[in-house]
């Protein structure tokens, strides 16, 4: 390869460099796993559609904020850029908290024809007043709301979706995400065990300082991940039939009666879009909130210094189970469905006995959270070239696992969490004898 | 931002991949874009005294823990470091492979000839034709490719090399490698060799790959073109699924590194940072590449393997506490502190009876309590092939991604009963496979014509697993008076499309590690699971121990309850299934 000069690497070099570090304007990204927050939400589940990257707008049911109800966006760097339409897809992020009850009230603003619906919150305490009773829980109607008042009694990741023909209406969009933050967060302070604080100076777009109410679950940043599917011939047999309903002439001298109510075949399953938050690639790396998605709100594009402990939140949303691969390192998963993974005997109970993957199943109904970092430890090479040569680098402080997080300042040259080994690894190859 | 100055610092050293390796008079070079290149010293393995490894080009040594060193110049003595690098040894070796990146046809149980876009071997061309690795020390690896029962390459064009001289040329050698002379120190490739030997040389699964924690591997990707597909320009990449802190320099995603044209080589580099299965494909447009075939297997060696015999094994983990890099802090952070590396290498198992290492002894990760300790390595590798999609790759048809259907279950390439067909072996009733060529009687190699009537060894894997129920060494097992041994399952799935579940029936499984990471809690708890079967999805990997103590003799089955996936396209017969024999 010495046909290339040092100006072709350099640019190829430098398009690497700029992927290795990811973004440095954190803060424009809004890197995070935006939502909703309080105690009282007024959820109304309506029509519309998802936009798909080949141009496709495909009719879909979803949950939204009714009508006349102002959420409250957290993380609070969202409060002027969230926005909340009457339908999205997947329905808004609750962000409650361990223990305290939140009440959902949701209208029914499906067309007549696709009946009742409703929301299930699968690993809460629920009790309800209003609407109807169905088989699965009370139902809204088109008249008539249902209010659910719900607590969870342990911090986690949970899903909540339709719990009426949950074989069309989830498929058609009726889905969402609860993130229960945890009631007593491990505290930030220096001399507190034990999370130690996001690099000052950064912007800090956490749900809480921790994922449960535990020092081995801190973080830096957070995501969440919904995957699911779409089989677009199941969403234009809903649309077909619901535009023949609304326009079947109601003469009594034809020989037919007009249909009422839905008749959607769901099987064979056979979907061809494939979706992260509601958003196939590439459209799932624009922004949150990015103004030519009204109903696709959220993003999926994590972004993380090295080193950064990052909580990913996975779960299934969909048909089918799909294996994630966590490119780069290893997750340690936390907990499944917000029940932390924790060591049964040996020298300390207390600490973690998740899996490490890298590979994690993302299954239907199920949600598991699991902390990443990448750092390059390991390498054999420093792929930022902090050299004990490079002038102008400040000293890598080992604490105990070899990072460097005693020196809690912000740092221009990007060392927080680095691995310090590493700076003294220069590519170690030679010329062949 | 990073100021200009601080940008380019790291530019350059990438920059010194190329230019170090490849430096060389001009005009003196052969082979194009072509590079054959496996480096005898390094900064971290230079050879001589007061190494981890003084012999770093031809031999492992025995782990001894980290030492510290330095060094003010390279083993060129072409470059120096002011102030002198600090680093840590921890010993390995160097390691080198050559893949060739192109096409080749595979022979289906059924018979069914099927295309693929694959890898096949450009170094190590016995051993991977004897099932084995084709990793290669540089001693090996740096001569040239000549095998003295064939005087040809896979082309039928002779090779010059022959009849071969074994001081300059080796069967395991590299295809291409010119040996460099006073006159021309950088002779750079033969491409003749290349693609006399790499056109059409596909195999499944791709080359595999085998080192040991600690070494530096060097990865030559040459992609050869598709000579059935001549309308495409492919580029393919390697990447390292799996592999804990991969550079995305080297992890061949497209979109966010490089990749490799037709015509050309890139070596790759890694240093091996923890034992574990892993395997390896190509990142470019991932549905269609791995489906058409581009997927090999990889895994690396724990560093207990080289604990001096004799020792416990728990000193091993004990010495790697001394390392930042794979130290465990056990217990919950005190005041002020962080917590465990929550993603840490190496940790300690919680009890320790003491297990003294043997010599030949293996073990499947640094458990440090000589329970993942084994006999016979099985790399495993379920695949599944969609004879339309692979048809309609063929004949330059647009493909149908989210229609795809595999027709054909594989292991190692093969479906039942082509994963036992080996001469002797349990298929082989009538004992007509030791005359007959194909598989090749010594190697059990499944060979495929070409389209240029040709035949190249395809699929060089059997997955016919033999263990004797006597043979395993005494006393590693437990109260048993007599031990069988002990088959390490190293199972990856790379199927495109579905999930796959293997059952054993008779002999039970011992689930040990599961992602390339032994399964331990925090608390140094060993979470083996005990069972029958186990399921994976693409992309995911797991170890799995077979032990025969106490398994009378007898013919075992490993197979798929998932039914519809024991069947060869239109066979009602075959798909996803091998058999574990169990001798006295």
């Amino acid at each position: 390869m010495s046909h290339m000069n040092t100006k072709t690497w350099c640019a190829v070099s430098r398009f690497f460099s700029v992927v290795a570090v990811a973004l440095l304007l954190v803060a424009s990204a809004h890197a995070a796993a935006p939502g909703i927050t309080g105690t009282s939400f007024s959820l109304n589940a309506g029509t519309g559609y998802s936009s798909q990257p080949d141009g496709m707008l495909i009719y879909s049911w979803g949950y939204g904020c009714a009508t006349g109800f102002t959420p409250t966006y957290a993380p609070a760097q969202f409060a002027s850029l969230g926005f909340c339409p009457t339908m999205q897809l997947p329905g808004p992020t609750l962000i409650v908290t361990e223990g305290i009850p939140f009440t959902v009230t949701l209208t029914n603003s499906l067309p007549a024809p696709a009946g009742n619906t409703s929301i299930l919150f699968p690993g809460a305490t629920v009790t309800f007043s209003g609407g109807v009773q169905g088989l699965l829980t009370q139902e809204a109607m088109q008249t008539t709301p249902v209010t659910y008042t719900v607590t969870y009694a342990a911090p986690g990741t949970h899903e909540y979706y339709s719990g009426t023909q949950p074989d069309l209406q989830i498929e058609m969009g009726l889905f969402g995400a609860v993130v229960v933050r945890p009631a007593h967060p491990v505290g930030t302070s220096a001399s507190a065990p034990n999370c130690t604080t996001t690099e000052p100076g950064r912007e800090d777009f956490r749900l809480a300082s921790s994922a449960y109410d535990h020092s081995l679950t801190c973080y830096d940043r957070e995501y969440l991940f919904q995957w699911s599917e779409i089989d677009p011939k199941i969403h234009k047999q809903a649309e077909d039939q619901i535009k023949l309903i609304q326009s079947c002439p109601a003469n009594t001298a034809l020989q037919f009666s007009c249909p009422t109510t839905l008749n959607v075949v769901t099987e064979p399953y056979h979907p061809n879009y494939f979706l992260i938050n509601g958003r196939s690639m590439p459209d799932n790396m624009d922004a949150d909130y990015a103004p030519n998605y009204p109903n696709q709100p959220y993003n999926a594009n994590p972004h993380m210094h090295p080193g950064e402990l990052v909580l990913v939140r996975y779960m299934g949303q969909g048909h089918w189970q799909h294996p994630f691969h966590e490119h780069g390192n290893h997750v340690r998963i936390l907990g499944r469905d917000g029940n932390l993974l924790l060591s049964q005997t040996g020298t300390d109970p207390r600490l973690l006995a998740g899996r490490m993957e890298f590979n994690t199943d993302v299954t239907p109904g199920q949600a598991d959270e699991g902390i990443f970092y990448w750092s390059g430890k390991g390498l054999g090479w420093d792929i930022f070239g902090h050299t004990s040569t490079n002038v102008g680098n400040l000293p890598c402080n080992p604490d105990v696992n070899g990072f460097h997080t005693n020196q809690r300042r912000h740092d221009p040259n990007l060392l927080w969490r680095a691995f310090c080994q590493r700076f003294s690894e220069l590519l170690r190859m030679v010329r062949r004898p | 931002m990073r100021k200009p100055y601080q940008i380019c610092l790291p530019i350059l050293l990438v920059c010194l991949i190329p230019a170090v390796t490849s430096a060389q008079a001009p005009g003196s070079q052969g082979g194009g874009s072509f590079r054959v290149q496996c480096p005898t010293a390094t900064l971290l393995h230079p050879g001589g005294t007061g190494t981890g490894n003084s012999t770093p080009a031809s031999a492992e040594a025995a782990y001894s823990g980290p030492i510290t060193r330095t060094a003010a110049t390279d083993p060129s003595g072409h470059y120096t470091y002011n102030p002198p690098l600090t680093f840590t040894d921890n010993g390995g070796a160097i390691k080198c492979q050559q893949v060739s990146g192109g096409d080749g046809m595979m022979t289906e149980a059924d018979g069914n000839q099927t295309y693929m876009f694959s890898f096949g071997p450009l170094s190590g061309l016995q051993a991977i034709q004897n099932g084995q690795a084709g990793t290669q020390l540089p001693a090996v690896f740096n001569k040239s490719y000549c095998d003295p029962a064939n005087a040809n390459y896979l082309s039928g064009q002779p090779n010059p090399y022959s009849p071969c001289d074994p001081s300059t040329t080796d069967p395991n050698g590299a295809v291409g490698y010119v040996t460099p002379t006073a006159t021309n120190p950088s002779p750079g490739a033969d491409a003749a060799a290349i693609m006399n030997t790499g056109v059409l040389n596909g195999n499944i699964p791709a080359p595999l790959m085998a080192f040991d924690e600690d070494d530096e591997f060097f990865l030559t990707l040459t992609n050869v073109g598709m000579i059935m597909r001549p309308d495409l320009f492919e580029q393919h990449t390697v990447h390292f699924h799996g592999y804990p802190n991969a550079s995305s320099f080297y992890d061949g995603v497209p979109d966010a590194s490089l990749a490799i044209n037709i015509g050309g080589s890139f070596t790759y580099y890694y240093l091996a940072p923890d034992a574990g299965t892993y395997f390896w494909h190509c990142h470019i447009t991932p549905p269609e590449h791995l489906q058409m075939g581009m997927v090999g297997q990889l895994y690396v060696r724990p560093r207990q393997n080289r604990t001096p015999a004799g020792t416990d094994v728990y000193q091993t983990s004990l010495l790697q506490q001394n390392d930042l890099r794979t130290a465990c802090h056990p217990g919950l952070p005190a005041a002020g502190q962080p917590g465990p590396d929550i993603l840490c290498s190496a940790p300690l198992p919680a009890v320790h009876p003491g297990f003294p290492n043997a010599t030949g002894y293996k073990y499947v990760y640094n458990d440090g309590d000589g329970s993942t300790r084994y006999d016979v390595d099985v790399p495993i590798q379920i695949h599944g092939f969609d004879p339309n999609f692979h048809f309609v790759g063929m004949t330059f048809n647009p493909e149908g991604f989210a229609d795809m259907k595999d027709k054909y279950f594989l292991l190692n390439g093969r479906s039942y009963p082509d994963t036992v067909g080996v001469a002797g072996g349990p298929a082989d009733v009538l004992g007509q496979l030791a005359t007959a060529t194909n598989p090749d009687p010594a190697t059990h190699a499944i060979s495929t014509a070409d389209t240029d009537t040709l035949s190249r060894p395809s699929q060089p894997l059997p997955t016919l697993i033999t263990l004797s129920a006597s043979g395993g060494p005494a006393g590693t097992c437990g109260t048993a008076t007599t031990c069988g041994q002990r088959a390490a399952l190293r199972i990856a799935d790379l199927d495109v499309q579905e999930y796959q579940t293997l059952s054993s029936v008779g002999i039970p499984m011992l689930l040990v590690g599961f992602n390339a990471k032994i399964l331990r809690d925090e608390a140094g708890n060993n979470l083996y699971i005990k069972t029958n079967s186990i399921t994976l999805g693409g992309g995911e990997s797991l170890d799995v121990i077979l032990d025969s103590t106490g398994v009378a003799p007898g013919t075992y089955f490993l197979y798929t309850p998932q039914l519809d996936h024991l069947s060869n396209d239109a066979e009602n017969f075959g798909g996803l299934m091998t058999e574990v024999v169990v001798t006295p």
